[in-house]
């Protein structure tokens, strides 16, 4: 059974009259990576700070490790660290100057190999002596990264970590937050608005929209739950009379050229496929894409905006 | 219980900072020298105006000694600044870094730089007018230190106003001292000031000291009764402004310190 590292209960956050999280709870699991989605503004960022301890939460507790967060702050935090496409470091200083200060702060032991190690695996060692302004927008985010891992963290939050980076380094980002997860057991808490990446990396997700969890579950299970589906069909020689079936059946439906896009719920896809033999509507060839986590978050936040 | 490594990583920082950043490097000798050196010659004119001698020493004491409580006062609330100005505030506050850690850090770099800024000044006031603060004896100790309290209590003060609004009022940083200027009597006599005036000045601890330098200046004693009311104001100020920081801390925190980057 996996350990709970982090749990949320209750956490509320007022300004005034607005309340930017609604009594929200949650836990991390030893090991886990888990994402939270939401739309700008749905109370992710708020929760990232209160899990930080740089806001207050206007009521509810966060427990890390076992302890109360507000009472055993400093300890937790040692074990703890962060990354943000928000935030920066001092603009005149090295690569190294940076990692230095922050390895003394959180008193990492063996600064330098540490450092160099995390330069490596992000691939920006030949940096060291850059200045953090001549740096470019992905190779600062990858400096926010090697901070984030300087201190051997239990838990890492994570804010759009791969957020200005290109695809190849942002596969190798992804592939050194999976190892980090398998070899050290590192719990994860991530936000991004990359759907494919948080399929890829998350073993569960939250979905926040205005300050409240409105459902959460693996990324198959989220995704199963939107039974849409997108069928496309090539028709060459009967295009007209699949066209007219179509209209006939008012089923929507769009055509480029010979194929035809059709949404439909998985579950009408064999009596559709039935009715175009009945009429003897030949296709030569047929695909579905099944709906996956931005479909249904797409769906789900949609409703919600309704 | 305090962190010393996470001290050394603060003043680490400062240090790399004013390495890097001219402008803190050069505020630390470009206005001593030209207040030393605009203001000492207009001091050495009046006493060729006046035959007396000892308005240079006046004025010079009032310049070397206020840039004890004016640099204490600028390096705790420009240290803050630099880390909003860097976006680098979230970093901090989100590591096991304490609040009290973080005001030590500030306190020792703070320290720090005053003295290199002080010696600086005697140095430039030795060279140009052969003035020597020297001239105090011991007692230069406790006037330094009750300056350097003075200071950081309008550091705290200013502090507790930008870590809860942020960079709009950045300029406190610069002028927010000056406030106590009129009533601290550096440059002349309390008697000078009209009776309400007096009577803020008698709340004010750099004016005990200020008015003790002269009364050495002019007949070679000191009312050691200046030095202790000096010290027990600056005691109780000290403890109070530290408390206005934390409280102003706490509610910016409120808010979330994440605003300010």
């Amino acid at each position: 059974m996996q350990n709970t590292i982090l749990e949320v209960k209750n956490l509320t956050k007022k300004f005034g009259n607005f309340t930017a999280v609604d009594n929200i709870s949650f836990s991390l699991q030893e090991g886990e990576i888990l994402g939270l989605l939401g739309p700008n503004g749905a109370g992710k960022t708020t929760t990232i700070q209160m899990l930080l301890e740089i806001m207050t939460p206007t009521s509810g507790d966060i427990f890390c490790f076992g302890k109360q967060f507000k009472s055993h702050r400093e300890d937790i935090l040692k074990n703890i660290n962060f990354a943000s496409t928000y935030i920066s470091f001092p603009p005149f200083f090295s690569v190294h100057e940076i990692l230095n200060v922050f390895a003394t702060l959180y008193e990492v032991s063996k600064r330098k190999e540490k450092i160099t190690k995390l330069l490596k695996e992000f691939e920006i060692d030949h940096l060291v002596n850059r200045s953090y302004v001549d740096l470019s927008a992905g190779e600062k985010t990858r400096l926010t990264l090697v901070k984030a891992f300087l201190n051997y963290p239990k838990v890492i939050l994570l804010d759009e970590p791969t957020a200005s980076l290109d695809p190849e380094i942002a596969i190798s980002v992804r592939n050194f937050l999976k190892k980090q997860k398998i070899e050290y057991n590192v719990s994860i808490l991530l936000t991004s608005h990359n759907m494919a990446e948080v399929e890829e990396l998350c073993d569960r997700v939250l979905i926040i929209h205005h300050g409240k969890i409105i459902d959460e579950g693996t990324p198959e299970e989220l995704a199963r739950k939107t039974s849409d589906c997108e069928l496309s069909l090539t028709v060459v020689d009967d295009k007209d009379r699949a066209a007219k079936l179509l209209e006939e059946k008012n089923i929507p439906f769009d055509i480029e050229r010979f194929c035809f896009t059709i949404p439909i719920d998985e579950r009408n896809i064999a009596s559709f496929l039935q009715l175009l033999a009945r009429e003897k509507v030949h296709y030569q060839e047929i695909t579905i894409k099944k709906s996956d986590l931005e479909d249904y978050f797409l769906s789900v936040i949609g409703e919600k905006i309704a | 219980m305090i962190n010393w490594n996470r001290i050394y990583a603060m003043v680490l920082r400062d240090f790399i900072n004013l390495r890097h950043n001219y402008d803190r490097l050069g505020d630390m000798f470009y206005w001593p020298t030209m207040d030393l050196v605009i203001w000492g010659l207009t001091g050495l004119y009046f006493v060729k105006q006046s035959q007396n001698e000892v308005l240079l020493s006046i004025m010079l004491t009032g310049l070397i000694f206020w840039i004890i409580v004016w640099r204490s006062q600028y390096e705790i609330n420009i240290n803050l600044l630099q880390e909003i100005w860097d976006r680098n505030l979230v970093n901090l506050l989100a590591s096991p870094l304490t609040l009290r850690e973080w005001v030590v850090s500030f306190l020792i770099f703070g320290l720090s730089k005053m003295i290199v800024s002080l010696a600086f000044s005697g140095l430039i006031a030795f060279v140009l007018y052969r003035f020597s603060f020297f001239v105090y004896g011991f007692l230069l100790l406790p006037f330094v230190a009750s300056l350097l309290l003075s200071g950081w209590v309008a550091g705290f003060i200013v502090a507790g106003l930008l870590i809860r609004f942020g960079s709009k009022i950045q300029t406190l940083a610069w002028t927010g001292v000056y406030l106590i200027v009129p009533f601290s009597a550096v440059f002349y006599s309390l008697s000078t000031l009209p009776s309400w005036a007096q009577a803020i000045a008698s709340l004010t601890p750099p004016s005990y000291i200020f008015e003790g330098m002269r009364e050495i200046l002019f007949t070679g004693t000191l009312s050691y009764d200046k030095l202790l009311i000096s010290f027990a104001l600056n005691i109780i100020y000290l403890i109070l402004s530290l408390w206005f920081f934390v409280f102003m801390f706490n509610q910016s925190r409120k808010l979330g310190l994440g605003r300010l980057i």
